[in-house]
């Protein structure tokens, strides 16, 4: 019995060190995103990249919350952050739409 | 037994949401004009968050913290669509044109363009 726990124990450090390293990988593609936010030529383009940036930064914010274990007060975290997302996007998007004339 | 079950699955759906966020990161990069680009960064991205969480939340079982991130993934999909309208209809109110080949002769526009 205690083995068994044992090797459940070791495989649920493997799995806390995999959500790792799927965060450095979503990190990678982040970083890559961010490029075409640098480059792109209107203020649209940097918009979509900053929306897709922010969402990669929630999954890479969730999965280093379980890497480290203490995941429930921290969850309420990530909820805020996907609300500001939301709100910094729209805002914005609108801001750019109504003012006009802002394209570079 | 059970534990191996649900590691293994947890590890799956993060790997299939890992998938999903290559591909809009590839979108993104290679598409030629800006509502071209919005098509992978608004579906692409919402399905690698929604798997990676799905991942999570099998991998948390029936607790508090599952419950939380289902409403993190209702709020998610939700306010994506929103977003990807909303930038979308703020860019063609701006007066940006869609992409076409040349020598395609592009769709007659809302604002009287052809």
């Amino acid at each position: 019995m205690a083995v068994l726990r044992g090797a459940a124990r070791a495989e649920e450090a493997t799995v806390n060190t995999f959500f790792l390293a799927v965060a450095a990988a979503i990190m990678v593609n982040a970083f890559l995103c961010l490029y075409q936010g640098v480059k792109g030529p209107r203020i649209q383009d940097r918009l979509i990249s900053i929306n897709i940036v922010n969402t990669k930064a929630l999954a890479v914010l969730l999965l280093v919350f379980f890497f480290v274990g203490q995941t429930e007060m921290y969850l309420d975290i990530a909820f805020v952050y996907a609300l500001l997302n939301f709100v910094v996007t729209v805002v914005l998007s609108r801001y750019v739409e109504t003012e006009g004339g802002i394209v570079g | 037994m059970a534990e191996a079950v649900r590691n293994g699955f947890a590890v799956l759906f993060c790997l299939t949401g890992v998938l999903f966020f290559v591909g809009a990161t590839v979108g993104l990069l290679r598409c030629p004009d800006l509502y071209a680009r919005l098509h992978p960064s608004t579906k692409g991205d919402t399905l690698g968050v929604c798997s990676v969480i799905l991942g999570l939340c099998v991998y948390s079982g029936f607790t508090m913290i599952t419950l939380k991130l289902v409403v993190v993934v209702f709020f998610l999909l939700l306010s994506s669509a929103v977003c990807g309208h909303s930038i979308g209809r703020s860019a063609f109110r701006s007066g940006v044109e869609p992409w076409h080949k040349a020598g395609v002769v592009p769709w007659p526009g809302e604002r009287g363009e052809s």
